[in-house]
């Protein structure tokens, strides 16, 4: 299993780089530090062998003279017998007795009672550590400069050196490993939380949609929140969804249920006239249920969220003068007015024709439906708009919201499927357009007005 | 007897003069191997040869050359010519320490090496392989007449009450002229002050001052001398126990140890049998045969018996003062200190041989 990103990795990665930068210049410090403290250790053997040579260094035969004490050397060469090298030199730097001719001090012609020199030198092949002293004779007439060299091999040095680091890298490395077991178990513990929220989803039983609730530090528990607001809304749109399946098994079953009776009725009767009349009378049923049938579904299409159909190019002009001429015939017959006013020049939008052909007929089928005399379409451009004005009793302003509810209607009306509207608003959805309800003019009837977004190009 | 010891006398004199010997052992060629060892060496051929023999009978594929120079010359040289030998062997331990101090040693880093006392080497670089004490040698007539001085402060009362009688019978090493006098004295002057004492006494007693122990043994031997003081016991053993007239005594109050030292120069041209040697040298088996066969006693610390420096320890171990293996020999190496220990030197025989009384 590949985990190419994850948060324990990466707390690991931001925590154990830091550590280990911080690791590596903690055993460069000690490193140095064991360094200074064997030179510092080691460079008073310098400062008592200068000084032990510095004190038997007289004047003698007019000249300097030096009876150089062994033990000067013994301590110089200390228990890792390391090479050691001496010199006397004069106050004009020449040299006076001495084993190896060592360096000066670099500092120039500094007082003689100067601080002693310390410092690394390469002599051959070997790195040497050096003192160099400046002193004085202390004579009743002879106050004669002098300097003192000594110079012996690092070996000791390196020697403690390496014993301090070892003793230093293994308190840092034990401190690295319990720091790195710490950190381990830290963020073991710090995701736990996020395992538990996981757990508790997973066994949740898929049905149920009530609220998670379990403890949760705060950046979780936020998460939490957000789920559970999730959930809600699942929640309401699924009592939508009951409450529409329910009132449209209501709205077929009492259509259906008047079917079955007008049958009845006439099934007691003989005569054939009745039995035609019968038929017609379920006919014109047959063809209402099967029209609410379409309608359920039509508006149960357009509800449903992952529905993206295909739009293409309309013209609302033709699609106005389509509309007026499917529906003329039948609006003639019960006199009503169906007039077109459409605007001059194309108007092209983003759609799907029989959808908004369904929309128009619905709000045509509507205004039928409500005892208007009047109906006339309308298109307008900039923007591109689809009007549907008639002269019937309209609709109260405070109602105007609930009848684009599915199975609401007027209280009067018993033909009705109560789906028009609904199916109007979401038809509008679909195309992104926006619905509203006005007064018709003189404040009469009802304009439904569908305002398009300006079509692009 | 008296043949060989006047062959063995001339060997000391031939040896005294620093003249170049050499000593060749070619390879047989049926080892295959053909590899040549030089060594150059502070060591007259009678100590040497039973050891060279010895490794030669191991490593007959080596053509082995010793050549035997004065201790100065060996230095002077080694420092010409620092590509020359193998290995270098000398009773001179101030200037062969000096050398490794400088960094001129390659360090032998074998087990045997590991095993060698610390006291009796340097680092892995300088490794001493003989014990030898340095004693005083009387002849009977001394002994009979002032009874045998056991140490040295019976000498100084024999010098002190025999003035005398004994004037121009004793010998010693003269420092001025002599490394092996001068490392001496100045290790005598360390250990007690009264050494100055004693050599006032000698002062007093006109001592002779001789350049090397052969020179003293021959005073002895030919009854010049009465008494010889600061002779190399190595040397003297041979020639005291041919001798009957001679005793050789080791002080017990202190005797000095001078041990010899051995390094391989880092530029030496064959490095592998070098190493060879030097681990033969201070193995058991070179030193069984330095025991058995030598009279530079053996300093390996598992043999006991003759010859070894275990045997002198515990007939002396109290009184056995080793020059110590450290950084003191390099002061003993100072001009100044040289000068001014020599000044010191005369200063106080000159004041016995004036007949002043001691302060």
């Amino acid at each position: 299993m590949i985990r190419r990103d994850s948060l324990y990795r990466r707390l690991l990665t931001w925590l154990l780089l830091p550590l280990l930068a911080l690791g590596g210049l903690m055993v460069l410090q000690a490193w140095l530090d064991a360094r200074r403290t064997a030179d510092r250790a080691h460079d008073r053997l310098l400062e008592a062998a200068t000084l032990a040579i510095a004190e038997q260094v007289q004047w003698q035969d007019d000249r300097l003279w030096l009876d150089l004490p062994p033990a000067a050397l013994e301590m110089l060469a200390t228990d890792a017998e390391e090479r050691v090298f001496y010199a006397l030199y004069d106050a004009r730097g020449r040299f006076v007795t001495g084993n190896a001719e060592l360096p000066g001090d670099p500092r120039g012609g500094a007082p003689g009672d100067a601080a002693l020199l310390y410092r690394d030198i390469d002599w051959g092949e070997m790195t040497l550590r050096q003192g160099v002293r400046r002193s004085r004779l202390e004579d009743w007439q002879q106050r004669e400069r002098f300097e003192i060299r000594v110079a012996h091999t690092r070996e000791g040095r390196e020697r403690l050196a390496a014993e301090l680091l070892r003793a230093n890298l293994a308190y840092i490395l034990g401190m690295a490993a319990l720091a790195v077991v710490v950190l381990l178990l830290a963020i073991r513990g710090a995701l736990a939380p996020l395992t538990r929220l996981r757990r508790a989803i997973r066994a949740r039983d898929p049905r149920t949609l009530a609220p998670l609730d379990l403890p949760l530090p705060r950046e979780l528990a936020e998460l939490r929140e957000t789920l559970n607001e999730l959930l809600a809304r699942m929640r309401r749109v699924r009592a939508n969804q009951e409450r529409f399946i329910g009132d449209a098994s209501h709205q077929l079953r009492t259509p259906l249920a008047g079917l079955s009776a007008r049958a009845e009725l006439a099934l007691r009767q003989d005569e054939p006239e009745r039995w035609r009349e019968a038929l017609e009378a379920i006919r014109a049923t047959g063809t209402r249920i099967s029209r609410l049938a379409v309608q359920l579904l039509s508006l149960t299409r357009l509800n449903n969220p992952e529905y993206h159909p295909e739009m293409g190019r309309v013209d609302l002009n033709d699609l106005a003068r389509e509309a007026v001429r499917t529906h003329w015939a039948s609006c003639h017959r019960d006199g009503i007015d169906l007039g077109v006013e459409t605007a001059a020049g194309a108007l092209t939008v983003e759609g799907l024709d029989w959808q908004l052909e369904e929309a128009l007929g619905n709000l045509i089928d509507n205004a039928r439906r409500y005892g208007a005399r009047r109906i006339t379409v309308r298109t307008r451009p900039s923007p591109p708009t689809l009007e549907v004005e008639d002269d019937g009793p309209g609709i109260p302003a405070s109602r105007r919201l609930l009848m684009l509810r599915p199975f609401h209607r007027g209280s009067d009306d018993q033909e009705g499927s109560g789906l028009g509207l609904a199916i109007v608003d979401g038809i509008a959805r679909t195309h992104g357009v926006r619905l509203s309800l006005d007064d018709g003019v003189d404040g009469r009837g009802l304009l439904v007005r569908l305002r398009f977004q300006e079509a692009a190009s | 007897m008296i043949r060989l010891l006047i062959v063995m006398l001339c060997w000391l004199l031939v040896a005294s003069v620093h003249a170049e010997e050499r000593l060749d052992y070619p390879a047989r060629s049926d080892g295959g191997e053909a590899t040549a060892l030089v060594v150059h060496g502070a060591l007259d051929p009678i100590h040497v040869r039973p050891l060279l023999e010895a490794f030669h009978r191991r490593h007959p594929g080596i053509a082995l050359t010793y050549r035997n120079l004065g201790t100065l010359t060996l230095h002077r040289r080694f420092l010409e010519h620092p590509e020359e030998a193998d290995v270098l062997l000398s009773s001179a331990m101030p200037w062969h320490y000096r050398l490794a101090n400088d960094g001129h040693a390659r360090p032998l880093d074998t087990a045997t090496a590991d095993a060698w006392p610390a006291r009796a080497r340097w680092r892995r670089e300088l490794f001493a392989f003989t014990f030898e004490p340095v004693v005083m040698v009387v002849r009977r007539e001394l002994v009979e007449r002032y009874g045998r001085p056991e140490s040295h402060a019976d000498l100084l009362a024999l010098l002190e009450r025999h003035a005398d009688a004994l004037r121009g019978r004793v010998v010693t090493y003269d420092p001025a002229r002599s490394g092996a006098g001068y490392t001496y004295a100045i290790a005598e002057s360390r250990l007690s002050p009264r050494y100055w004492d004693l050599v006032a006494a000698l002062g007093e007693a006109d001592a002779a001052l001789a350049d090397t122990t052969g020179e003293m043994l021959s005073g002895l031997s030919e009854g010049r001398y009465w008494v010889g003081y600061n002779l190399l016991g190595s040397y003297a053993r041979a020639v005291v126990e041919a001798d009957p007239a001679l005793a050789m005594v080791i002080p017990d109050d202190y005797a000095l140890v001078t041990r010899r030292l051995a390094l391989m120069p880092r530029g030496a041209p064959h490095p592998e049998t070098a190493r060879r040697f030097l681990d033969f040298l201070i193995g058991e088996a070179g030193q069984r045969v330095i025991a058995e066969r030598t009279a530079l006693g053996a300093l390996h610390p598992a043999l006991t018996g003759p010859g070894t420096a275990n045997a002198l320890r515990e007939s002396h171990g109290e009184a056995l003062r080793p020059l110590s293996l450290g950084p003191g020999l390099l002061a003993t190496l100072d001009d100044l200190k040289r000068q001014a220990l020599l000044a010191r030197w005369r200063r106080e025989f000159a004041r016995g041989s004036e007949g002043l009384p001691p302060p």
